[in-house]
């Protein structure tokens, strides 16, 4: 059961198409799989759609001409889109295979790249400074303690994982901003997508020194 | 003097009544040209569609972005979706100024996109699935079909909702098949589908939880 949600700010937005790619994509990993904001999506988009078609006053006038010749190039093609509703598409990462949300099937990413019990894919969605990427944490693995400078949205794809704040299971949105200490551990190991907008800060002991270890992550 | 209270109440919810059936004419007559659209490749009801939401998505967009070629752009672009996917709307699934809208949405993010970061990757449908597919949900199901739970869930759903999906899950019927066997459109079979597996789905969350 899915218990972590975006809160309405962040689904409003969502709804109206005004959150950049990669927070987007995070939040409709999270709708298509929660039935709830599903539904709350839903009718926020009937609700904006209400109020912008359904009053005459909010218009801008076009001349007959511009509309005729409008009409007659678009409907001078007959064609027609056919849409593709289940194009699955699987990735395997150290020999488990996934199959890969919905909102992840046509984003670009790069090749995978680990460490220990970490694995890592990069999406190039060009939206500097933040950072899409797929996190896997193998089974026993954990993510050292570490604080983030910015924010850190973590969208569960597969698997669980748990921290100082709670056991997350799939679906689960977890936005945690500079406030939060975190160190995620995982018994059968998970799939995560996530998205933060500066290197993530190792706080404890040897840990420090494996600062680097941030940005390779996030 | 003026009227009471109480009459003034009952104008106002006269008022909004004949707004409400007002709305409901439009939608039909907007759905209408869809249809007309998507199986005849209608010229004059796409005029119709153009006249009524071009003027307004070319309002939204300009006021949204401040800039009236980009604006035209999103106008041009939604309607030529609007021609080019007419098939996919579903009048069981919502009003069509809705789908409408979710497709100028979609267009938009797409255009924003390409000009910001430009990335021409397309990613709004994706996000924002235009043909919903009921066969997700009904992939999940399966693996819990055999469960006790289940069964007495499935019970418990209205009529209707009860015999497609039984029809669909225990009888293998396509919900083409369901819609010809009840006698029902097919776009009630895919609503009654979706709003069964919706409760079961409630169901289930509650004995897991
Ligand atoms: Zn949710």
């Amino acid at each position: 059961m899915i218990k972590h949600h975006p809160n309405s700010e962040l689904l409003e937005k969502f709804a109206d198409g005004e959150l950049p790619a990669s927070i987007a994509a995070g939040i409709a990993i999270h709708v298509e799989m929660c039935p709830v904001c599903k539904v709350a999506v839903a009718e926020l988009t009937e609700q904006r759609s209400a109020i912008h078609f359904e009053s005459s006053d909010l218009e801008m006038p076009m001349s007959e001409l511009n509309i005729a010749s409008m009409v007659e190039e678009i409907t001078l093609s007959d064609e027609i889109d056919i849409a593709i509703a289940d194009k699955e598409k699987s990735i395997s990462v150290k020999g488990e295979e996934y199959i890969l949300p919905r909102a992840l099937t046509n984003m670009a990413m790069s090749k995978w790249s680990s460490i220990g019990h970490l694995a890592r894919a990069r999406f190039s969605i060009d939206e500097e400074p933040l950072r899409a990427s797929l996190l896997q944490i193998q089974a026993g693995g954990s993510v050292p303690e570490h604080t983030h400078k910015g924010f850190e949205l973590t969208v569960l794809v597969d698997g669980h994982f748990e921290d100082e704040l709670g056991i997350y299971g799939p679906g689960d949105f977890i936005l945690l901003d500079a406030e939060h200490t975190h160190s995620p551990v995982t018994k059968d190991g998970c799939l995560c997508y996530t998205v933060a907008n500066d290197a993530q800060h190792f706080t404890q002991g040897i840990n420090k020194l494996l600062n680097p270890i941030g940005s390779f992550i996030y | 003097m003026g009227q009471s209270i109480d009459s003034m109440l009952q104008n106002k919810a006269q008022h909004a009544k004949a707004i409400s059936m007002e709305k409901e004419i439009e939608h039909k007559a907007i759905a209408d040209w869809l249809t007309n659209v998507a199986q005849k490749r209608d010229k004059r009801a796409f005029t119709e569609l153009f006249r009524f939401f071009a003027p307004k998505i070319q309002r939204i967009a300009t006021s949204k972005y401040g800039n009236e070629s980009l604006a035209a752009e999103v106008v041009q672009e939604t309607m030529t979706n609007v021609w080019r996917k007419a098939h996919l709307f579903d009048a069981s699934k919502g009003a069509p100024t809705t789908w409408v809208y979710t497709v100028m949405r979609n267009v938009s993010f797409d255009l924003l996109r390409k000009i910001k970061s430009k990335k021409e990757d397309n990613l709004s449908d994706d996000f924002w699935p235009l043909v919903e597919s009921v066969e997700e949900d009904v992939k999940v199901f399966e693996d819990h079909l055999a469960s006790k739970e289940m069964m007495a869930c499935i019970d418990k759903l209205p009529d209707p909702q009860k015999s497609v999906v039984k029809g669909f899950y225990f009888m293998e019927m396509s919900q083409e098949q369901l819609a010809e066997h009840l006698d029902v459109p097919l776009g009630t079979i895919k609503s009654r589908l979706r709003l069964a597996l919706a409760r079961l789905k409630q169901h289930m969350g509650e004995i897991h939880d």
